[in-house]
């Protein structure tokens, strides 16, 4: 794969480069052992040349979707599936008449020659469905009790209750893939995080061994941890159609399907109750928190106290709330960013009721001195000395700053990796992790040529099949920590036994070996390019292969800063500025650490103003299954951002994919807050909560 | 989605001889085709054969604005609005209401009479899963379910907004939708929509077999709109608002005002118009006090109160776009 260009767009002349300078940002450069790289697969994505599991159309395949309850609590007494059965191209018609409880539990499934005959007969098939009462929030089944922890020796009491809705995780690319059985071997092509883990999870289901089939997910579109696990519902039922029929099979969900019936973040409710000294010391207090899980039974955890902030004696008690709806799975930072929403905004309300700058009272109450030197670089960036009393703004359009802090721990090195040195020079470097949008690809070719010394575009990788050495599964942000490492040392180990063969050759000892600008050096004297360098070795090249590396020190933490412009009449928010700081240890390559960064507080954001899961509260059916009332942060609404990475007293690559996006609601929620003068305690800020509050305020 | 079939239409007339033919169970125009897509994906209709008119013109250009006739072509784009010149001195308002409408992407394909004659956007309507009462059925879901973003005037018993930016900016500049294939050659735009009360299947009164071939207004160069939206990215108003003014000097001797998003039809506000009329469009408490007038009447449903603070709002910014000043808000 070359790094410097990348196949041109069209038939014409033209290059894109993928090699861009990034001198735009001076505050990273120089930090990373790479800088200028931009993602090596970037144009073969844009281009439509990498191929995605739902991109998967085989010849000869089949098409299946599951049929869904479309209430939340139904039982489906009698099924007429004539019509159906005879649409054109309808090949099987599974359903079992059962109770239902939550929309788009599946009942059965349609098997046809094409997806337009599947929904044809979805369509064609007279289902009786008889509906029964519902319950689709925490607050219809639990009663959520105020918090009454002691606050002995507290100067000001200060209790709320916050609350957030449901996020989808709407995945561009929608859950499920195709299956090639072929009797004796097969082929799975899986939207996964875990392409090992889909390996291990189909059991019996193939009739094959281990050994017998692959399974490929070169790409993704979108992983956020609904796609952590075995094969789900989808790639199972591909499984046991394409094996039954002996043709592949595609099952992808739609949109709707994907919104309902693939997990969530949960919903939360928060109760605090905290005793605070004029000094901004929380002296005590009790959080009761409760996980809306809809069907499932745990899975609702919401982080607060995170840890982050020292607080004494304050009490912690959480419950599982279970109603009529599809239930969470693992999403980017379970649990942190509903708990961080409740936790800043809490501090924001507690520092105004004792008089305090919400940045001074975060400050004093970080858990660690990283944390306020971020505090307070962050707060020159953005410029929070021009920030204004809460609620002193008269005007229509009002400005208000707010903050949040993030923290990650990180894995230690593992999973395996390879490296091959070849006689021409060129260097594979293989590891059969997958690449869920943080540019796996690129950083496993930066870690290669950096640790041999070579230009990035000797180096060709290979991700993302099960015959590849095992990787590990891409959640709780390990991916890199655990392949990183082990990938550099792989290629050292590549490196090393180059220099055996040389030493070998030319009588001297490896450790006489090293390479610089390009080529092998023998005791500090240039000896050989780097080509004739491996020519010398053996027709199958050397390779190099490992399981663990450096994990170095430190955990990753971040601050964020929000600035935004609040219309004081229409209630409508305008995000305008993101200061994000980020640690993670040694940064491979800057431009997707900054990405990763930025998608991070792009999530947050629409979390914080738009993302809401709606369930009719009659029926339980989700009214917006949809990307037109599913609203998710546009172009119009993104704020300049600006990514800071921070590698003070770090060491080896730490977490990056979940602790941006922890703070950046609690952060906007503080912004409004000291925009408007009055507390918006409920995800999303929607206008009608905003105008509510400002009424709130005035009266 | 069913099979169909579709006939390029080479004149108007031809389209609507098609689209009128007893022969066919269900015919339709297809323009722009994003209304109708969506329809068709939802399993809302059914047609056996698709008129596709979209390269067809009654006249030589999009769009003629120079003389004391204003003139769109009904296949004019949205685009081709928000950016004529012509039409944003001429007809401010017209441009300004469709120049933020969906995504660019859309606003290039999607014409103007399919604009004035997509469907509401109502959650229950667009389910297949609740037959309501637009498609027949019982109940209009909304009023015991979730309508934080339906409609705060027009007592039902169907309680959508109508999704259209265009048709309130149309009804102030006071338009005529000219039509082949129907008795009367032309419907004013105030016509052109009925209340639920009057068919809850349809909103447009236009006769069975008609097509509009294109649309014209006078001039009002003192017109404006304003449409207050969650997102500012590909999202419906929640409120919107429609205002010509006649002035002498700062005063406005007649406004006509018109709502969008918070009926059935475009709603047309005569009681705001009013108390509009004699006041100083640079005096801001006179403004905001004639404005709040838009708030009367209206009757919310359990969730969507927030609309009726709105309209005032978006009220008073089309009244200040239409008066020629400049609005010192984001957006």
């Amino acid at each position: 794969m070359k790094a410097d260009v990348a196949p041109s767009l069209t038939n014409g002349p033209t290059l894109i480069p993928t090699d861009m300078p990034t001198t735009n940002r001076p505050m990273n450069m120089g930090q990373s052992m790479n800088d200028n790289t931009s993602r090596l697969d970037g144009v073969a994505k844009i281009t439509g040349a990498a191929k995605y599991s739902s991109d998967m159309l085989l010849p000869n395949g089949v098409f299946a979707r599951f049929v869904r309850c479309p209430f939340g609590a139904a039982s489906l007494e009698s099924v007429d599936d004539a019509a159906a059965r005879k649409v054109p191209g309808v090949i099987e018609i599974e359903i079992t008449p059962k109770a239902c409880t939550y929309n788009g539990q599946p009942v059965g499934h349609v098997v046809a020659e094409s997806p337009v005959a599947v929904n044809r007969a979805l369509q064609a098939l007279k289902l009786n469905w008889k509906k029964a009462a519902v319950k689709t929030t925490i607050a219809d089944t639990a009663k959520v009790q105020v918090a009454q922890g002691a606050v002995d020796g507290a100067d000001e009491t200060f209790a709320a209750v916050y609350s957030t809705p449901v996020q989808t995780h709407s995945s561009l690319e929608t859950h499920g893939g195709v299956v090639d059985h072929k009797g004796d071997r097969a082929t799975v092509y899986a939207s996964t995080q875990g392409t090992f883990s889909v390996r291990d999870g189909f059991g019996d289901a193939l009739g094959l061994k281990t050994s017998e089939f692959e399974v490929i997910c070169e790409y993704i579109g979108g992983g956020f941890g609904s796609k952590l696990g075995g094969p789900g519902k989808e790639l199972m039922l591909a499984a046991k159609l394409s094996q039954k029929l002996k043709r592949p099979a595609y099952v992808m969900c739609n949109r709707a399907e994907e919104h309902l019936d693939t997990g969530n973040r949960p919903s939360s409710v928060t109760s605090v109750r905290i005793g605070l000294k004029k000094d901004g010391s929380v002296v005590g207090g009790e959080v009761k928190t409760y996980g809306g899980v809809g069907v499932a039974t745990g899975g609702g955890g919401c982080n607060v106290p995170s840890g982050r902030y020292t607080f004494a004696n304050v009490k912690k008690d959480h419950e599982d709330v279970s109603f009529n709806a599809g239930g969470p799975r693992a999403f980017r930072a379970p649990g942190r960013p509903q708990g961080a929403f409740a936790e800043e905004l809490m501090l924001d309300e507690a520092a105004a009721k004792i008089g305090m700058d919400p940045l001074v009272l975060k400050r004093k109450l970080a858990a660690d001195d990283v944390y306020r030197e971020m505090i307070d670089q962050g707060a020159k960036l953005i410029g929070w000395s021009d920030r204004k009393p809460n609620g002193s703004q008269k005007s229509v359009m009002r400005t208000g700053f707010g903050l949040g802090l993030a923290g990650w721990g990180s894995a230690s090195p593992g999973g395996n990796a390879e490296v091959v040195i070849h006689q021409d020079g060129s260097v594979e470097s293989r590891t059969g992790t997958q690449d869920i949008g943080t540019g796996q690809r690129t950083t496993m070719a930066i870690c290669c040529a950096d640790a041999i010394g070579i230009p990035l575009d000797l180096v060709t990788v290979q991700i993302g099949r099960s015959t590849l050495p095992v990787g590990p599964g891409s959640g709780g942000s390990v991916t890199s920590p655990m392949t990183a490492p082990t990938m550099m040392n792989a290629a050292t180990q590549a490196r090393g036994k180059l220099f055996e063969v040389l030493a070998k050759q030319s009588g001297d000892n490896a450790a006489d070996f090293s390479v610089k600008d390009g080529g092998v050096v023998r005791r500090g004297e240039k000896f050989l390019s780097w080509k004739d360098a491996c020519a010398k070795l053996p027709a199958d090249g050397v390779m190099g292969s490992a399981n663990t590396g450096d994990r170095g020190k430190g955990d990753s933490q971040g601050v964020q800063l929000v600035k935004v412009v609040v219309d004081c009449e229409t209630g409508i928010i305008f995000p305008k500025h993101v200061i994000a700081i980020q640690s993670c240890g040694r940064v491979i390559c800057r431009k997707t650490a900054e990405s990763q960064i930025i998608g991070g507080v792009i999530q947050g954001l629409s979390y914080g103003l738009f993302e809401n899961r709606i369930l009719d509260r009659n029926v339980g059916a989700m009214v917006n299954p949809n990307f037109e009332w599913y609203k998710i942060l546009g172009p119009c609404e993104m704020p300049h951002i600006e990514p800071v990475l921070w590698a003070h007293g770090q060491t080896g690559v730490k977490a990056l994919g979940e602790p941006p996006t922890i703070p950046t609601s609690g952060a906007l929620a503080c912004a409004v807050f000291n925009a408007i003068g009055a507390p918006v305690r409920h995800l999303p800020l929607t206008p009608d909560k905003v105008l509510a509050a400002l009424e709130g305020a005035r009266s | 989605m069913n099979r169909f079939a579709i006939a390029q239409a080479k004149s108007f007339e031809d389209a609507s001889k098609v689209v009128g033919d007893k022969k066919y169970s269900l015919a339709m125009i297809k323009a722009g085709g994003i209304d109708l897509i969506d329809l068709l994906k939802e399993g809302l209709i059914a047609p056996d054969v698709l008129v596709d008119v979209r390269r067809l013109r009654s006249g030589k250009e999009p769009i003629v604005a120079s003389g004391e006739e204003i003139r769109i072509e009904a296949t004019t784009t949205l685009a081709e609005i928000a950016s004529s010149p012509a039409l944003k001195s001429a007809c401010p308002a017209l441009a300004q209401s469709v120049e933020s409408a969906a995504s660019p992407a859309v606003r290039n394909a999607a014409t103007a009479a399919g604009n004035l004659l997509q469907r509401p956007r109502c959650w229950y309507f667009r389910n297949e899963q609740f037959n309501c009462l637009k498609k027949g059925g019982p109940t209009c879901f909304a009023v015991e379910g979730e309508n934080r973003y339906h409609a705060i005037f027009g007592d039902g018993p169907c309680h959508i907004v109508h999704p259209s930016n265009l048709a309130p900016a149309l009804f102030v500049c006071d338009a005529t939708v000219h039509i082949v294939g129907a008795e009367q050659p032309s419907l004013p735009i105030r016509y052109l929509y009925h209340t639920p009360d009057k068919g809850v299947r349809s909103e447009s009164n236009l006769p069975a077999g008609a097509v509009i071939t294109h649309i014209t207004c006078k001039p009002a160069k003192a017109s404006g709109f304003y449409a207050i939206k969650e997102k500012q990215s590909f999202d419906w108003p929640v409120v919107a608002a429609a205002v010509a003014l006649e002035l002498d000097g700062n005063t406005i001797t007649k406004a006509t005002v018109c709502a969008g998003a918070v009926a059935p039809i475009p709603w047309e506000m005569r009681n705001v118009s009013n108390a509009l009329r004699g006041v100083d469009v640079t005096n801001d408490e006179a403004l905001s006090k004639a404005c709040k007038s838009a708030a009367a009447g209206a009757k919310p449903m359990s969730d969507n109160a927030y609309k009726v603070k709105l309209l005032p709002v978006a009220v008073k910014r089309a009244v200040l776009l239409a008066a020629g000043r400049k609005l010192e808000v984001e957006s």
